[in-house]
């Protein structure tokens, strides 16, 4: 019988990491990037609980986990309020169309 | 388990004196908020808002200097545990406070100025003064907590409350293609760095069990750097580099430097860069705390000075093809934290010959950072004075500027030959200590490329002032209000006394915040072992 601990749920938090890094990397859209970068931050919420649950016993983990999650909701807020104002000016969210700043 | 881990965990309240020592802090907390209630009360009025973001920059930053001055502020730790605090008030964080704070006052009086001096955008500015209001003290609020914290999940949500104000606020002018282009580069780079450096948190976090830098340093010092280490510190410090504009962190800089409008540029250029120097400063500080974890230390201060390097080349190698000033005087920002960061690399170096001795690398931090704070106040306030005038950002506004407004001339030279350092003048002298401090620390090769940097960056400074009193221009004199004349005339005054009359007073005044600071830094016991202690000298 197979017990899940540690290195089980440090491979997944790798997998998605290396899955949010793939999503920036490729999106075009903005909304696509800041799916990624919810990836991102995700996968540092399963090492920190983790950790948290399996090494030091204590609930700063916990605690950075809840921050996390916080973040990413303030990010996502501000985010989409600036997407839809890049969206008003030029009817699109595509990053590459943003081009007229550049040397 | 969860029910375990509570009844582990004590139930803790900070103490009434602790709560008062974070003064700066509170103060700034509560422009926001006034700022908010003055709007519901007496309704959207752009003055009382405009005027109260004053008052609570006046306020902050008296008590930052009651706190400089004022000597024994030297810790308060906001945290269950003594040794592991969340929020740190002392010397360090008390002068940091105080720029950032006499700067939102500056830069609301300048925003007063560009209303009067009738912007494009007069009326939408009026309207959506409280939010703007709201934004600006909300992005100060986060850089002063940015310099008041030695705590991974404390560094991370300052990080993040001044970057998101910021995205805001570099997208404020709506309807506005070159605004909408910068906010959305910013929040999407902002994002991306701040996710990562959450993700190496918890690498770090992971490692050595904890989020205080002082008890992760003790860690590092035992065990050494592993490579797990490594990767996570990087990781950890790409979030802290971003707000620096360090390569290859830079490309938001210019977009957003251009893009926002020229208060919000004044305020990022310097601000934003003194929180994150002044960051990065305090991490390296306490990861090198002791002498065998400085040891450690070592390769990420390398790694450290060789970005320093590089992004002081790029920034001035990427300024020759601008024509935009705005845009200019961004890469030349990125220069400009270029050369502080090589003193940020150096600070790890242990000094166990003088006893309470300032370190040579944080004085040259803060005196670099005083008059920078002078020559980008200046310059921008010469730049958006002949936006008002002409409308222009570009180089052609500026051709004949010491014939169409000999003062404005004046002023902007004195900028631009200070920030290349040419020898009367402030830039010279702060550049001179930090070239010193480097050979101090025997890093030849780095002031090598600190001189050729200069070097170049004469080429473009001196394309500015050679348009400005060597080509000819037919336009009309440049106009500009009374006090914003009289504003920039102080800064390039004290420019000019900062290199020559007060270069002593300023070396002096930089060598006692350094001095506070070594004392103030040493949270705990935990270096006096190890090293001499600044509290033998007082």
């Amino acid at each position: 019988m197979l017990t899940i601990g540690l290195n089980h749920y440090l491979v997944l938090s790798a997998i998605v990491f290396s899955l949010g890094i793939l999503c920036m990397v490729t999106k075009r859209n903005a909304l696509g990037i800041l799916i990624g970068v919810e990836l991102v931050l995700n996968a540092a919420n399963v090492n920190l609980v983790a950790f948290s649950r399996y090494q030091t016993g204590a609930a700063d983990g916990h605690m950075f986990a809840v921050f996390v999650i916080l973040l990413a909701a303030a990010e996502a807020a501000i985010g989409i309020a600036i997407f839809m104002n890049f969206y008003n000016t030029l009817q699109t969210i595509d990053v590459d169309r943003g081009d007229e700043l550049r040397n | 388990m969860t029910h375990a881990l509570l009844a582990a965990t004590p139930l803790w309240m900070p103490s009434a004196a602790d709560l008062q020592r974070l003064g700066p802090l509170w103060s700034l907390a509560g422009t926001i908020v006034a700022v908010l209630f003055a709007a519901l009360l007496v309704g959207r009025n752009y003055r009382v808002a405009g005027a109260i973001a004053t008052l609570g920059g006046v306020f902050t930053a008296t008590l930052c200097w009651r706190g400089i001055t004022g000597g024994a502020v030297p810790f308060a730790g906001l945290a269950p545990e003594a040794a592991a605090p969340m929020l740190v008030v002392d010397q360090f964080s008390c002068f940091f406070i105080f720029l950032i704070s006499v700067f939102l006052v500056l830069v609301t009086g300048m925003w007063f100025m560009g209303l009067d001096a009738g912007v494009p955008d007069e009326a939408a500015r009026r309207r959506d003064a409280v939010e703007f209001f709201v934004l600006f003290v909300g992005s100060a609020f986060g850089m002063a907590l940015m310099v008041s914290t030695s705590n991974l999940l404390m560094i991370i949500l300052a990080v993040e409350s001044a970057s998101l104000p910021s995205y805001g606020l570099a997208g404020f002018r709506k309807k506005h293609r070159p605004a909408a282009e910068a906010s959305l580069k910013y929040i999407l780079f902002g994002a991306v760095t701040s996710a990562i450096s959450v993700y190496g948190a918890s690498l770090l976090y992971g490692q050595f069990h904890t989020l205080d830098l002082m008890k992760i340093s003790t860690a590092i010092g035992s065990q050494g750097i592993s490579v797990l280490t490594g990767v996570g510190l990087f990781a950890f410090l790409i979030g802290v580099a971003f707000k620096v504009s360090a390569v290859p962190f830079h490309f938001w800089c210019p977009d957003v430097f251009e893009g926002a409008s020229i208060e919000i540029t004044t305020w990022l250029s310097v601000a934003s860069k003194a929180a994150g120097l002044g960051l990065m400063l305090r991490i390296m500080w306490l990861l090198s705390c002791t002498v065998q974890s400085a040891d450690a230390m070592r390769w990420v201060a390398h790694a450290v000075a060789i970005m320093a390097a590089i992004t002081c080349t790029v920034g001035n190698f990427s300024a020759f093809r601008q024509t935009n000033l705005k845009r200019l005087l961004a890469f030349s920002s990125i220069a400009h934290a270029g050369y502080m960061l090589m003193a940020v690399s150096i600070i790890w170096q242990p000094r166990e010959s003088a006893a309470g001795m300032p370190h040579p690398a944080s004085s040259a931090v803060i005196a670099y950072m005083i008059v920078y704070l002078l020559m980008n106040l200046a310059a921008f306030g010469v730049v958006a004075m002949v936006y008002w005038s002409t409308g222009r950002e570009t180089m052609d506004a500026f051709n004949g500027l010491g014939w169409r407004n000999p003062l404005l001339g004046v002023v902007m030279a004195t900028c631009l030959f200070s920030l290349v350092g040419l020898p009367p003048l402030g830039g010279f002298i702060t550049k001179y200590y930090l070239l010193i401090a480097l050979y101090d620390a025997s890093l030849i090769w780095l002031i090598f490329v600190a001189v050729f940097n200069t070097l170049l960056s004469l080429y473009y400074y001196a394309r500015i002032a050679y348009a400005m009193y060597f080509v000819q221009s037919d336009e009309a004199p440049v106009r500009a209000p009374a006090m914003g004349q009289f504003a920039v005339l102080m800064c390039a005054a004290a420019i000019v006394l900062s290199g020559t009359f007060y270069a002593g007073k300023l070396k002096s005044f930089s060598d006692q915040r350094s001095r506070d600071m070594y004392g103030a830094m040493q949270p705990t016991g935990l270096r006096v072992a190890e090293r001499p202690t600044a509290d033998s000298m007082h």
